[in-house]
């Protein structure tokens, strides 16, 4: 299955679900990256780490390894 | 009871840029002050309302949260403290700050409050920037599904205000009528659960309240585009934001925009500081003229110049600095940057156990580490936040700037003033260098060190890019400064006149041949005669066995002991000492004149050499000289481990490197 950790860029899409054994999978629910949700990558950092989201109408900046945890559809 | 607690408690929360501060500038008046709590990343500003608004109660603007859920043991001390705040109680009533094109992730927080029985007003900012895009929110709609009230602000001109104002008045005077419920604590694992339910609520919530902005004489126009009224709000970030971050957040281009432009900052820094913080010392050593001249030569003469306006003059010298980096600090961070640059050095950071978080207080360090440990605080994870505070004193702070500049002045003659820039860069680069490397080893050992784990994470909300608002950008400097000089300037006064006592007594009226001499000159011999029979001197008689593997003797060791109060003090000991005198004018080449005739005591042997400036050059990279700091990063960490270890182990570091530095040199011919 395919993870947020892999989108490329200008490529939508929707997520599926969040990894609940991530440790910090209640802040990236918190933040807004829910199921349903549509998802872009916006810009990845220096070693491709962290990567840029747009999601519900900002930009969220997270970790590769929390991105791997963000499943797609 | 305080006072205070007696009045109602108005509390402001809401998410990170969600304009909470620029409603909380709106409302407040007078008795503006900041509540911090010893080891915890919490802060209150707390106020009254403006006169005008008639009302009588506390306004607390707390820390910035997206949710009641704490994720750190600081967040949670904070959501504590918003159910029962230890000063000002149980809030009254909550005032939550959403954005209105965020209104489906912000109104997460309005929905967990409502759940824990709080009373709220719920208030929609940047209505404007919805406006924009052409949509607007129906605020009767919205609080008929929230079931609070919900009021429409514009932050730029205070639009809406009036309203928001007789709502707390109508809801202070109802619950004067009647006691309201105890909001109850939400149980974690239940609010956990309900997490997607509350956001497939307020998506809902979202879709219903948002419309279409229909032009008013365009209504045959609206009619036909009736099928789009009732199509949800686009959720696409700022495009103008986009396509600035495709240049700043580039992979490559990004990090060297990162690069150059911290740079600029930084000799921006020293550029406009440098005349301010001489005019500052100019005018306290004027200042001690003025006052030797009026209480004459006697001790309380001289305790008040000597020790009372100089230790003043300490303190106040760097404000110049401190205010300009905030000032700088501010306006990028106000501009949506400052988090860019976070992201942009988070992977390196990660690596030596810190956060792109860490950024900015380690920048801040390079002014002054007491604003920057206590800058810290946005630093979630305790682990990462503990080691930033631990490597914040190697950055280099503008004290060390005096000294390196005497230091580089002896060792490169005045004319090749190139030579001494490009060696005070060289020293940065090694303190820089040699911070990341020691953060690296202190990470290895955190186990032993910080003796913190905790889960590491980079979440954060990259705000849209706008023009900074000067009013918020003013009032965090001045917050700042303000840390700083309530922090650093007690112990600095405090240490300060301790230092000039040691040095003062107990030969206080020695006995000098008054032949040839004028009477101000008969003082100066005086004072210089008082310092070499001092308890100062006895101290330093007693660690010259520590000083001499250094090749340095007794005279150096106390001027290193002086510098505990601030660094800088090391270059008026060190005149003090080596009986320096005259005019401020002429006092660096006397002090310098001075060095160069030095012996070891009792030898032929020269005591400055390259090898031993050099030696203590490095000595001041690494030594842990400040006690503000430490007595900062003890109130900060919550004991006194953190800053006793850094004591320990940077001081160790800087005797044994100085060590190496000056016999290394010597073996390789240096002397």
């Amino acid at each position: 299955m395919k993870t947020a950790a892999e989108l490329t860029f200008g490529e939508l899409a929707t997520i599926d679900e969040v990894d609940n054994s991530h440790p910090s999978f209640r802040r990236i629910l918190e933040i807004g990256f829910t199921p349903g949700q549509q998802i872009e990558l916006l810009s990845k950092s220096i070693f491709n780490d962290p990567l840029a989201f747009s999601l519900r109408g900002t930009m969220v900046a997270i970790r590769r390894g929390e991105a791997q945890s963000i499943k797609l559809l | 009871m305080n006072k205070d607690s007696v009045l109602p408690n108005i509390t402001l929360v809401g998410p990170p840029n969600s304009g909470k501060t620029t409603l909380f500038n709106l409302l407040s008046g007078k008795n503006h002050k900041t509540i911090n709590y010893p080891g915890s990343t919490i802060e209150y500003n707390s106020s009254g309302f403006q006169e005008k608004y008639n009302i009588n109660a506390n306004l607390l603007d707390s820390p910035g949260i997206i949710s009641l859920l704490p994720n750190s043991p600081d967040e949670e001390v904070t959501i504590d403290s918003l159910y029962e705040h230890p000063e000002f109680g149980t809030p009254n009533l909550i005032i939550v700050t959403v954005d209105a094109s965020q209104l489906s992730r912000h109104l997460l927080l309005a929905e967990q409050l409502i759940d824990s029985k709080f009373k709220i007003i719920v208030v929609v900012t940047m209505i404007d920037i919805l406006g924009k895009k052409g949509y607007k929110v129906c605020a009767k709609d919205l609080e008929k599904k929230l079931n609070c009230d919900v009021v429409k602000i514009d932050g730029r001109n205070g639009k809406g205000i009036g309203k928001l104002i007789s709502k707390i008045s109508l809801i202070l005077e109802e619950q004067k009528l009647s006691a309201t419920d105890k909001p109850i604590k939400i149980d974690e694992e239940i609010c956990e659960s309900k997490l997607l339910k509350h956001f497939k609520k307020i998506e809902q919530i979202e879709s219903e309240v948002i419309k279409k902005i229909v032009p008013d004489e365009n209504i045959i126009e609206a009619n036909k585009s009736l099928n789009v009224l009732n199509q949800p709000l686009q959720h696409k970030p700022d495009s103008l934001t986009i396509k600035l971050d495709r240049i700043f957040l580039h992979r490559f281009w990004g990090l060297f925009i990162f690069f150059i432009s911290m740079g600029v900052v930084f000799t921006s820094i020293f550029w406009l500081a440098l005349p301010l913080m001489e005019l500052v010392d100019e005018s306290f050593a004027s200042l001690a003229g003025i006052a030797t001249d009026y209480f004459g030569y006697s001790w309380y003469g001289d305790f008040i110049a000597d020790g009372i306006i100089s230790s003043l003059g300490a303190v106040l010298v760097f404000v110049p600095q401190i205010l300009i980096l905030f000032l700088i600090l501010g306006f990028l961070e106000d501009t949506g940057y400052l988090a860019r640059g976070a992201m942009l050095i988070d992977k390196p950071l990660s690596k030596i156990g810190l956060n792109g978080r860490s950024f900015v207080p380690m920048l801040s360090g390079f002014a002054c580490a007491i604003p920057a440990i206590l800058a810290a605080r946005t630093i979630s994870n305790r682990k990462e936040r503990l080691l930033t505070i631990f490597i914040i004193p190697l950055m280099s702070c503008s004290a060390r700037l005096p000294v390196y500049a005497l230091l580089i002045a002896f060792l490169v003659p005045k004319e090749e003033i190139i030579w001494a820039g490009f060696i005070l860069s060289f020293i940065y680069l090694f303190s820089i260098i040699s911070s990341v490397l020691v953060a690296a080893i202190v990470n290895k050992f955190r186990k032993s060190i910080i003796r913190e784990e905790d889960n590491s994470s980079f979440i954060l909300e990259l705000p849209t890019y706008k023009m900074p608002k000067v009013k918020s950008v003013l009032r965090n400097t001045y917050t700042s400064t303000k840390q700083y000089l309530r922090g650093a300037g007690p112990i600095i006064i405090g240490f300060s006149i301790v230092l000039w006592m040691l040095t003062y007594f107990p030969n206080t009226n020695p006995n000098i041949s008054t032949e040839n001499l004028t009477q101000s000159e008969y003082h100066e011999a005086q004072k210089i005669e008082r310092v070499a029979t001092s308890y100062a001197s006895d101290l330093g008689r007693f660690i010259q066995p520590i000083m001499e593997p250094i090749g340095m003797d007794w005279r150096v060791g106390v001027s290193l002991i002086s510098a505990f109060v601030a660094r800088e003090v090391f270059v008026s000991a060190l005149a003090l000492i080596f009986k320096v005198t005259g005019d401020e004018e002429t006092i660096r080449s006397s002090i310098l004149q001075a060095m160069r005739n030095a012996k070891i005591e009792g030898t032929d042997q020269k005591l400055f050499t390259p090898a031993t400036i050099l030696g203590l050059i490095v000595f001041f990279v690494f030594a842990m000289q400040c006690l503000s700091t430490v007595a900062v990063a003890k109130k900060e960490t919550g004991s006194w481990r953190i800053p006793i270890l850094q004591i320990v182990i940077y001081t160790g570091i800087a005797y044994i490197a100085t060590f190496i530095t000056v016999n290394g040199l010597r073996l390789v011919g240096i002397a």
